[in-house]
C-alpha cells in the first residue's frame, strides 16, 4: 500500500491545522454578529481557496493546496468522510415522533415548500439552461436538480434561530422543525433518485428500479433496520465502554450504510442520511449520545466541508450576478410562498403561515452539500453553485431578523 | 372476534365520572357516575369486577355490566353468582346485552351511557401480529369517546395505587391531564405523584448550543430544565394537590419512553398519560408517544381524553 511520505504528511497536517484554524476564528467572528458557524466557515474557505489566497499570495495557496498531489486525494478522503458524517447527524436530527405529532400541518408545509420551488426552478433552468448554467446533455436531470437545491430547509440552521428566538417549542416553532425534516426526507429521497439517474445514464438501473430500490431500502432500514438496532444497542450501552462504544459503533453502522448505497447505486450519502433517521429515531439512542455525535461531527468534520466548498470554487471569477440574483430571487421568493400556501391550505392562520414560510426559507446545510455534490457530477456550473452558496448565506443570515420581525407581525 | 380470545381485554368497564370543571379557578372533581363493564366470562372477570366495584364505591358510581354476545340463561345466573360474590350493590348496577362486533358495541355503549372514561383489562405482551392488526382492547382505547383505565394485573382484592406518574410534557392536552392526574391521586390516596417532562429534541438544542462558549451552553442546559419546571408549575397553580407528596422530573429522552422506563424504575402502580389524536396504521408502522407505551405497558394506564 502507497502512503504519504514525510513532506506530505506535513502539508496534510498544515491543511488541516490552517483549516480548521481559520474556521473556528471566523465561527467565532460569525458568533459574534450571532450568525450560525458555519457561514464563517464558508468565508475561511473563500479566504483559503483560490478567490483570496490563491489570487493575493499564489505562492503560499500552492504550497499549502497545490504542491503535493498525493497529500490532496488524502484530504479529499477527509472531505468525503465529512460529509457522510454530516448527511449522518442530518438523518440524526430527524425525529419521526415529532412528525408524526405535528400531523398533516408539517406535511402540507413541508410538500408545498417544496413543490413550488422545484417547479418554479425546472421551468426556470429547462427554459434558460446555458443561461443558468445547467448540463444541457442531462437537461431534465439538471433542471429538476437546480429545484430541488432552492427547495431544501437548513434544519440545523433554523432549529438554531428558533432557539434563539424562543420559538422552538411553540407550535410554530415545531411546525417548522417537523416540516424542514420532511423536507430532508424527501429532499433526499429525490436528490438520490436523479442523482443515480444522471450517473448510470442509459446503462444504469432506470427510473423506476431506482426509484424503488431507494424506496425499499429506505423502508427497510425505519422497520427492520430499526428493530435490529432497537435489539443490538442496549447490549452496546450495557456491555460496552459509553459513549466510546455506542460512538464507534454507530459511526462504523453509518459508513457500513453509505458504502451499501453506494454500491447498489444510490449515492453513499443517502445510507448515512437514512441510517441516521433510523438509529435518531431508536428509543436506546440517548439525548446524550445524540448531544455528543453533533459536537463531535459540527466542530471538527463540518469545518472541514464548509471550507472545502472555498478551496474548489473561484468566488471572484466564477461569480456572476446575473445567475446569482436568479437563484436568489427565485429560491427565496418560491420557497418562502410555497410553505406560506402550504401552512394556509392546512388552515394555519395567516400570522403562522408567515412565520412558517420565512422558517421554512432558511437555508445553509444540507442545500449546499447537495450543490456541491452535483457540481463534482458536472450536473451544474461552478457560477450556479456559487449562487446556491450565497443564496444559503443570504437565507441563513436573514431569517433570524425576519422571523423575529414575523412573530411580532399584528396580522 | 370473540371478545374472550383477546389478548387484550376479556373485560371492559366503562365509567362514567364527573367532569373536571374549571370554576373561579378551582377545579372541582365530580364523583364517577356510572360504571360499566363489558363481560366476557373469563377467568379474570372477577378480579376486574372487584376493581370496578372498588372505583364504584370511591367514585360514587353506578355500575353498567355489558355483554357483547347471546343472552342466555346459564350466562345470566353465571353473572347474578358473581355480581353477589363480589358483593356489588344491585340497584346501582344495570346490565346491557348485545349482539355485533366487540369493538363497536362497548364503543357504542360508551357514547350511549355518555361515559368519559373506560376501564379495560390488558395483556402485558402482544404477539407481532396482533400488534400490526390491532386487538380488541387497542381498538377500544383508540377509538373510545372518552378517557381509559387500562388495568394489566386486575386482583380480586383491587389494585392499591400508591406510585402514581402523570405525563407532564407540554401538550395541547397536558393541562387537561394533569388536572386530573392529581384529583385522581387524592381521590385514591396515591402516597407519591410523580410528574414527569420531556425536553422535546434535547439533542438537538444542546448540538446547536454547541456552537456557544461552555457557560453559554451550560445555561442553555439549565434553561431547557428550568422551562419545563416553570410549565409544569404554571398549570399547579389553579390545581389544589392537598397534601400529595408531588415530584416534578425533567428528562431528556423520548415522553413515552421515558416514562416507560420511569414507570419502571419506580414500580409505579398508575400511568396518566393524554390521547388527544386518532392513531392509523402507519402509527404502527412507525410506532410513537401513545403507540410506544400500549406496547410495552410499564404499569396500569389511565388515558386521559378531551
Amino acid at each position: 500500500m502507497d502512503t504519504l511520505d514525510h513532506k506530505e504528511v506535513i502539508n496534510l497536517l498544515l491543511q488541516l491545522s490552517s483549516i480548521l484554524i481559520l474556521a473556528r476564528v471566523l465561527a467565532e467572528l460569525a458568533r459574534k454578529f450571532k450568525q450560525p458557524a458555519v457561514i464563517g466557515e464558508i468565508f475561511a474557505g473563500i479566504i483559503l481557496g483560490p478567490t483570496i489566497l490563491g489570487n493575493f499570495f499564489p505562492g503560499a495557496h500552492e504550497y499549502l493546496f497545490g504542491a503535493h498531489e498525493m497529500t490532496n486525494i488524502a484530504f479529499d478522503g477527509f472531505v468525503q468522510i465529512s460529509v457522510v458524517l454530516l448527511l449522518f447527524i442530518a438523518g440524526l436530527e430527524v425525529e419521526l415522533h415529532i412528525v408524526w405529532s405535528q400531523g398533516k400541518k408539517a406535511l402540507y408545509i413541508a410538500v408545498a415548500s417544496m413543490i413550488l420551488p422545484i417547479i418554479a426552478g425546472f421551468v426556470v433552468a429547462y427554459a434558460f439552461p446555458e443561461f443558468l448554467g445547467v448540463n444541457i446533455n442531462d437537461r431534465i436531470v439538471a433542471s429538476t436538480f437546480f429545484g430541488l437545491a432552492i427547495s431544501i430547509t437548513g434544519l440545523a440552521i433554523v432549529a438554531r434561530i428558533l432557539m434563539d428566538l424562543n420559538l422552538f417549542k411553540t407550535s410554530s416553532g415545531l411546525l417548522i422543525i417537523a416540516g424542514a425534516m420532511i423536507v430532508d426526507v424527501i429532499g433526499w429521497l429525490i436528490f438520490s433518485v436523479i442523482l443515480s439517474l444522471s450517473e448510470s445514464g442509459s446503462d444504469g438501473l432506470g427510473v423506476w428500479p431506482t426509484i424503488g430500490l431507494t424506496l425499499l431500502f429506505t423502508l427497510v432500514m425505519l422497520t427492520v433496520g430499526k428493530g435490529l438496532i432497537n435489539r443490538v444497542l442496549p447490549w452496546i450501552n450495557k456491555k460496552m465502554a459509553w459513549p466510546g462504544g455506542l460512538l464507534s459503533l454507530s459511526l462504523a453502522l453509518c459508513f457500513l450504510a453509505a458504502s451499501f448505497t453506494e454500491f447498489i447505486g444510490i449515492h453513499a450519502i443517502f445510507g448515512a442520511f437514512i441510517i441516521g433517521v433510523a438509529l435518531g429515531d431508536s428509543e436506546y439512542l440517548t439525548e446524550k449520545a445524540k448531544e455528543i455525535l453533533h459536537q463531535f461531527i459540527n466542530n471538527i468534520f463540518a469545518p472541514i466541508f464548509f471550507v472545502s466548498i472555498g478551496l474548489k470554487v473561484n468566488f471572484i471569477t466564477g461569480f456572476d450576478p446575473g445567475i446569482v440574483g436568479v437563484v436568489i430571487i427565485v429560491g427565496l421568493v418560491t420557497k418562502y410562498y410555497g410553505a406560506y400556501f402550504g401552512g394556509r391550505l392546512a388552515g394555519i392562520p395567516r400570522k403562522e403561515s408567515i412565520v412558517a414560510g420565512i422558517g421554512m426559507s432558511t437555508r445553509g446545510s444540507m442545500d449546499i452539500v447537495l450543490g456541491l455534490i452535483a457540481l463534482e457530477t458536472g450536473l451544474v456550473s461552478e457560477p450556479l453553485f456559487i449562487g446556491l452558496v450565497i443564496l444559503a448565506i443570504i437565507a441563513s443570515m436573514s431569517a433570524g431578523p425576519l422571523l423575529g420581525w414575523a412573530r411580532n407581525l399584528k396580522v | 372476534m370473540d371478545i374472550a380470545r383477546d389478548k387484550w381485554s376479556c373485560y371492559i368497564i366503562i365509567v362514567q365520572t364527573g367532569k373536571i370543571r374549571l370554576f373561579k379557578g378551582h377545579s372541582i372533581l365530580k364523583m364517577y357516575k356510572k360504571v360499566a363493564l363489558a363481560i366476557a366470562f373469563s377467568p379474570r372477570m372477577e378480579a376486574l369486577i372487584s376493581e370496578s366495584k372498588r372505583l364504584v364505591q370511591l367514585f360514587g358510581s353506578d355500575l353498567i355490566l355489558i355483554h357483547i354476545g347471546k343472552k342466555t340463561d346459564e350466562l345470566e345466573t353465571e353473572l347474578d353468582e358473581i355480581i353477589i360474590k363480589t358483593g356489588l350493590d344491585k340497584l346501582k348496577t344495570k346490565l346491557i346485552w348485545k349482539e355485533g362486533k366487540p369493538v363497536k358495541m362497548i364503543i357504542e355503549a360508551c357514547k350511549e351511557e355518555n361515559a368519559d372514561l373506560l376501564v379495560a383489562g390488558a395483556l402485558k405482551r402482544e404477539g407481532f401480529l396482533t400488534y400490526y392488526m390491532g386487538s380488541v382492547g387497542r381498538k377500544i382505547i383508540r377509538k373510545a369517546p372518552c378517557s381509559v383505565l387500562t388495568l394489566i394485573e386486575p386482583r380480586v382484592g383491587s389494585t392499591i395505587f400508591e406510585k402514581i406518574v402523570i405525563n407532564g410534557t407540554q401538550l395541547e392536552i397536558t393541562p387537561n391531564v394533569i388536572e386530573v392526574g392529581i384529583n385522581f391521586s387524592k381521590k385514591i390516596k396515591a402516597e407519591q405523584v410523580h410528574i414527569l417532562n420531556e425536553i422535546k429534541m434535547y439533542g438537538l438544542q444542546m448540538g446547536t448550543a454547541s456552537e456557544d462558549s461552555e457557560e453559554e451552553a451550560s445555561q442553555t442546559r439549565r434553561q431547557l430544565v428550568q422551562n419545563e419546571m416553570e410549565y409544569v408549575q404554571e398549570i399547579m397553580k389553579n390545581i389544589d394537590a392537598g397534601d400529595l407528596k408531588l415530584n416534578i422530573k425533567v428528562t431528556g429522552g423520548r415522553w413515552a419512553v421515558e416514562l416507560a422506563r420511569f414507570c419502571e424504575k419506580i414500580e409505579a402502580d398508575l400511568l396518566v398519560v393524554g390521547d388527544d389524536h386518532k392513531l392509523n396504521f402507519f402509527d404502527r408502522i412507525f410506532p410513537h408517544d401513545l403507540e410506544d407505551l400500549l406496547s410495552t405497558l410499564p404499569c396500569n394506564l389511565l388515558i386521559v381524553k378531551n
